[in-house]
């Protein structure tokens, strides 16, 4: 094998690659549930702890079910499958994480845990999701989510302020980017 | 001292070959259509180059009827992979060792 081909191979697997990687990218339904879930969620933050936690375990295993249902189904038609695994493991460790974190700043009466924990926790859910789905758009959104929840933290607001504010921008953001994906597959 | 080149797969260099195995690498599994329109090849050319492979022991070959129409689904084993990782980084060291002025 000469220099030329051994070139031309590598840019030739690299290429069979990355198609393999968009065609299977299609972060939408993800993001959309994700985020409705996330947003509902958020919303119970000030509530009791148990309600968020029921909330969950309810709704975790539902969006993670409906998101693998839709993978399964995109992946008859398009002739690629991608493994479900990463979406179930991130709906699961979303509940884990913002359950344990609201459980935790009740527990040991630090508001700023139990109020931003579960935001926080969700920012980081949705880096995962970008680096499963490889999108540096979801990426590059969830790092400027948790900037902004941290920048928050900072600010002295009433607990229903720092609530309206991160329902408003997680749900805002996150429902349009998704929407935006669908509309406009190839941003993804 | 032997040169770099010995040192590639002869089962996966080829340029389909190592296609297929790059476009399994990335996705649990794909069918027979899919690889058939990435890779730009005819079914006569894709199916020699999946049998080569499948007795290499680097692809798992399935076939089944979905919708009463069958279907072939491809995917990779953990010996294909590997083997693939091996490829790429021996090419990459070969133009490497171009690159730094040694003969290739």
């Amino acid at each position: 094998m000469n220099a030329d081909e051994a070139r031309e191979s590598l840019a030739f697997s690299e290429y069979a690659r990355k198609r393999a990687r968009d065609d299977m990218s299609r972060p939408w339904l993800a993001l959309v549930l994700l985020a409705s879930l996330s947003v509902v969620s958020l919303s119970l933050t000030e509530s009791a702890a148990s309600l968020t936690g029921l909330f969950w375990a309810f709704a975790g295993p539902l969006g993670a079910g409906a998101i693998a249902l839709y993978a399964y189904r995109r992946s008859r038609s398009s002739g690629i499958e991608s493994s479900p695994l990463g979406y179930v493991a991130i709906t699961a460790g979303l509940l884990i994480l913002a359950y344990t974190a609201g459980r935790l700043g009740f527990a040991f009466q630090v508001p700023a845990v139990a109020r931003f924990g579960p935001a926080i926790a969700v920012a980081a859910g949705f880096l995962a999701l970008a680096w499963i789905e490889r999108s540096w758009m979801v990426a590059a959104i969830s790092a400027a989510l948790l900037a902004v929840t941290v920048a928050i933290i900072g600010f002295d607001l009433s607990p229903q302020q720092s609530k309206a504010l991160l329902f408003g921008l997680y749900g805002f953001t996150l429902l349009a980017v998704g929407f935006s994906l669908r509309v406009g597959r190839n941003l993804g | 001292m032997t040169h770099p080149s010995s040192a590639l797969d002869d089962t996966i260099h080829q340029r389909v070959r190592l296609g297929i195995l790059a476009v399994l690498s990335e996705s649990r599994r794909a069918d027979f259509a899919y690889l058939q329109e990435v890779l730009e090849v005819t079914a006569g050319n894709l199916s020699q180059h999946l049998a080569i492979l499948e007795d290499a022991g680097h692809i798992q070959i399935a076939k089944a009827f979905e919708d009463k129409r069958p279907r072939t689904w491809v995917t990779v084993t953990r010996k294909g992979r590997t083997a693939l990782a091996a490829e790429v980084a021996t090419m990459r060291a070969l133009l490497d060792g171009i690159g730094s002025g040694q003969r290739p």
